[in-house]
């Protein structure tokens, strides 16, 4: 198998009720997906299974060939996974500079850390703003902190769970751009994305979930004219 | 045989009933709040001292302990308005002040009514039976320890304030927004939590020395019930001290004090190992 | 001054060369002190400075990774007894003291690696730390009070139950010919002074490397430090345990101190007063715990000659007062205070969070 990440069969149900449903989703190396769907159709359950926040009802994920269900969440980062949250987890109190150095230090030598703390700051925009405490950052800015920390880890695999969650269409944009950086450099990325202009923008391929399990992967243009998708997304039955 | 059998059941109901009314207290703010009360054996304290001194100036016994509970309640109304409140977005921080408290209220009770004070004498005597004493007062201890429980479900399942309280804890902005005065739930809460636990030092109160540092005698127990019982009182308090008392009178029946003290702990640690949410997170389990 | 860097960082207050300098005098001066003050001052401060390592070791464990334990004494206490068994049975010929002395910081290591192992790989957080330590010093604190029978004895070391173990020998360092220095009087207040100096030293460096940047990763926010690959589990063991060993050096330290320990010095009131300390120093930061530990015991102590009621009324009261005032601890207010006083007009020096 080729696939970077495979997931197959994965579920898990919370008191009865399924959050993701058997979801079998394969990556390849190389791709931007979008993952996208109503509320409540299982994205985010998804991330927390490939990450290995919740431990799956039934199912495997398998990552670069290995199975990694069993496996707690800080070992899937050193295999290669890499998340930015739903909500902006940064650590609040500590300096913008500090957060990226306590991600950098995984991958970067004492010796290159100042000169990569630079080149981080300066590829987030965050150069200026060095000093502050990581809450005092705007709601945007605190969004690229963190994907600036999940990808210090110089992952294979990165996951971004609505990335672009309060940002102007300015910033929508340039973040759309920066996964295209980040893609064209060799990572694999997977977002969970509401905003159609910015899936446009970075996806060619989309997966659209519902009630947990796999509805419909396409082409964007496939999945926008499909009209089952319009159907779930306006309620209708 | 018989004698064993008995005294065991007694020694099981005595622990049992200690174990539920030192934590109910505690357990109630905690599952409300998330606040570990650490000045709660002072409330106890506070109970006790109102008891003993005005049942000794005349007060008929039982309203002598109405008063410690209630005493114990505004007091803790008043702390939760002055401190608690200030401090409801930094957890940490208002527990360590709950303990600051303890400590002002031990050691200022040395100061102001000194060492310890002429205690009550047990009410209602004793009764023999299969060649052992048993003390009344002690039996009614655990039926009155079921009867709080009864009382706090009954409050918490079937008031107005039981709706509003349950809204808040699942959901305190929602709530809020539903038009539920969460900072008097909190408030209530509080003193609920200090009251019951001013009541426990008032029926201690017969039993046992009164001295500022008896609330150290309760504490470990409610600890321990409380993280066995896990968040939900309503829950994990009754099988929670089930368990416990069932294990400490086994082994203190066969080991002695020391040992069933030391078993507590054990199976506290144990406990926490294999189902850090306690019993009522265990019963929950899946739920969330 | 590279080698210097080391010891700063952004988990640590003061870094300039009058921070440096400020040390160099202040540690002289201390170590100056036996050579004009009289026994009496000499022996105080030895008192004071030794509970310094448990302010620290919570200050380490709580102020920086962010997991409150209450029951610090446990250790503590562990370490006093364990000296106090060992020493009495090994006796303090050829430095076997030493033996007594290591022996009696392995033991609240282990505890403290044990507990936290129950703890953080039973997936106990937050106030449930809190209370399971706390549970644990007074489960031990009534353990030690019912061993006053004979039978309760270790070889030769009569536990003592409520009254404590006493008659455990100082320290000694065996010496030329039969000669051995013992360490009381001065030489332990040297001891201590250099062991304070020290281990001020080591978790300075500590909270400023990358094992320190973890910590307050995970003290901010430890789902993050996961995801950026750490094994939070295993760091708050390591620095749990790193804080038992330390408040294992104050136990130990205070039981060759005044020859004696009782089971009192793991109760409700004793373990009260290392959060009173950590917190009223500002719990973020390794000097003004450090500082603020030494001024409240001096506090307490002089308030102490009238009862210790009052000093602990006294304790509770700041502690209260800390908590909802000042959250940062009362040491950096004052120095914000007086740096605002030399300052006026300018705007007041930010710290940027990076404390």
């Amino acid at each position: 198998m080729s696939a970077l990440l495979e997931t197959r069969d994965l579920s898990k149900f919370f008191g009865g009720l399924y959050a993701t449903n058997g979801v079998s989703l394969a990556i390849e190396a190389g791709e931007v997906r979008c993952l996208i769907g109503p509320n409540g159709a299982g994205k985010s359950t998804l991330f927390k299974l490939i990450i290995g926040t919740y431990q799956p009802s039934g199912g495997q994920v398998f990552f670069d060939g290995h199975d990694i269900t069993p496996l707690e969440s800080h070992r899937r980062v050193n295999q290669g996974l890499s998340i930015k949250f739903q909500v902006p987890g940064i650590f609040l109190e500590l300096g913008v500079e500090q957060n990226l150095r306590i991600a950098l230090q995984r991958k970067v030598a004492p010796a290159r850390m100042n000169d990569e703390t630079e080149r981080l700051l300066a590829f987030l925009d965050l150069a200026p703003s060095r000093h502050l405490a990581a809450g005092n950052l705007s709601h945007g800015q605190q969004q690229w902190l963190e994907i600036g920390m999940a990808i210090a880890l110089q992952p294979k695999l990165l996951l971004l769970d609505e990335p672009t969650a309060g940002m102007s269409p300015e910033e929508t944009f340039k973040t759309g751009e920066l996964v295209k950086r980040l893609n064209a450099d060799g990572m694999t990325i997977v977002v969970i994305e509401h905003d159609m202009t910015f899936v446009r923008q970075i996806a060619r391929k989309v997966t659209v979930l519902h009630f947990g399990k796999v509805f419909l992967e396409g082409t964007l243009d496939q999945v926008v004219n499909n009209d089952d998708v319009a159907r779930i997304y306006l309620g209708k039955e | 045989m018989l004698a064993t059998v008995i005294g065991f059941l007694y020694q099981f109901a005595d622990t049992f009933a200690f174990l539920i009314l030192s934590s109910v207290g505690l357990a109630i703010i905690f599952g409300m709040m998330g606040v570990i009360n650490l000045a709660h054996g002072e409330f106890i304290m506070c109970g006790a001292y109102v008891t003993v001194l005005t049942a000794r100036a005349g007060l008929p016994l039982p309203l002598a302990m109405v008063l410690g509970a209630l005493t114990a309640g505004i007091i803790g109304m008043l702390i939760e308005y002055f401190v608690i409140r200030r401090l409801y977005t930094r957890l940490f921080d208002s527990i360590v002040a709950t303990w600051a408290i303890s400590l002002i209220a031990t050691q200022g009770m040395l100061i102001v009514v000194g060492p310890s004070i002429e205690g009550l004498k047990t009410p209602f005597g004793s009764f023999d039976l299969a060649g052992l004493s048993f003390s009344w007062y002690r039996i009614l201890l655990p039926v009155i320890a079921l009867l709080i429980l009864g009382g706090i479900y009954w409050l918490f399942m079937k008031t107005p304030f039981g709706v509003r309280a349950r809204a808040t804890i699942q959901n305190p902005s929602m709530a809020r927004a539903l038009g539920v005065d969460t900072d008097r739930v909190y408030a209530l809460t509080f003193g609920l939590g200090a009251a019951l636990a001013g009541l426990t030092g008032a029926l201690y109160a017969p039993t046992m020395t009164t001295v500022p540092t008896m609330g150290s005698a309760f504490i470990v127990q409610s600890f321990v019930t409380v993280v066995v019982g896990g968040a939900d009182v309503l829950l994990g308090a009754a099988p929670a001290a089930a368990v416990l008392a069932f294990i400490q009178s086994v082994l203190t029946a066969s080991y002695g004090q020391l040992i069933g003290q030391v078993g507590l702990l054990l199976t506290v640690i144990v406990v926490v190992r294999v189902l850090p949410k306690g019993i009522s997170g265990w019963m929950l389990r899946g739920s969330n | 001054m590279n080698w210097l860097s080391r010891f700063n960082g952004p988990q640590t207050l003061g870094e300039g060369g009058v921070f440096w300098s400020l040390f160099v005098v202040t540690v002289i001066v201390l170590a100056t002190v036996p050579l004009y003050a009289e026994f009496f001052i000499v022996n105080n401060l030895a008192y004071f400075l030794l509970w310094t390592f448990m302010a620290l070791g919570l200050s380490l464990i709580w102020g920086h990774a962010g997991i409150l334990s209450f029951g610090q004494t446990a250790f503590f206490g562990l370490a006093g007894y364990g000296y106090g068994v060992i020493s009495i049975n090994l006796g303090d010929a050829h430095g076997l003291t030493w033996v007594a002395f290591v022996g009696a910081l392995i033991l609240p290591t282990l505890l403290a690696a044990v507990v936290g192992y129950f703890m953080f790989y039973g997936g106990v957080r937050d106030v449930f730390v809190g209370i399971v330590t706390l549970s644990i010093t007074l489960v031990m604190e009534t353990f030690m009070a019912q061993t006053a029978g004979p039978e309760w004895a270790i070889g030769t070391a009569r536990l003592n139950g409520f009254n404590g173990m006493s008659g455990m020998p100082p320290l000694t360092i065996p010496w030329f010919g039969d000669d051995s220095i013992m360490l009381d009087g001065n030489p332990f207040y040297w001891f201590v002074l250099a062991l304070v100096v020290v281990v001020y030293l080591a978790l300075r460096w500590l909270v400023n490397s990358r094992f320190g940047n973890v910590l307050v990763a995970i003290r901010e926010n430890p789902d993050r430090a996961e995801m950026l690959g750490y094994n939070v589990r295993l760091y708050q063991l390591a620095v749990f345990t790193i804080g038992g060993t330390l408040a294992g050096i104050s136990g130990v330290l205070y039981t060759t101190w005044g020859s004696y320990i009782t089971p009192s010095a793991m109760g409700l009131t004793a373990a009260a007063l290392p959060i009173v300390w950590t917190a009223a120093g500002g719990r973020k930061d390794i000097t003004t715990t450090l500082v603020a530990t030494v001024f409240l015991l001096w506090v307490s102590q002089t308030l102490a000659v009238k009862g210790a009621q009052y000093a602990l009324v006294l304790m509770g009261v700041l502690l209260l007062v800390v908590v909802l005032l000042a959250p940062d601890g009362l040491v950096l207010l004052v120095v914000r205070g007086i740096g605002r006083v030399f300052r006026r007009g300018q705007p007041a020096g930010s710290n940027n969070g990076a404390l």
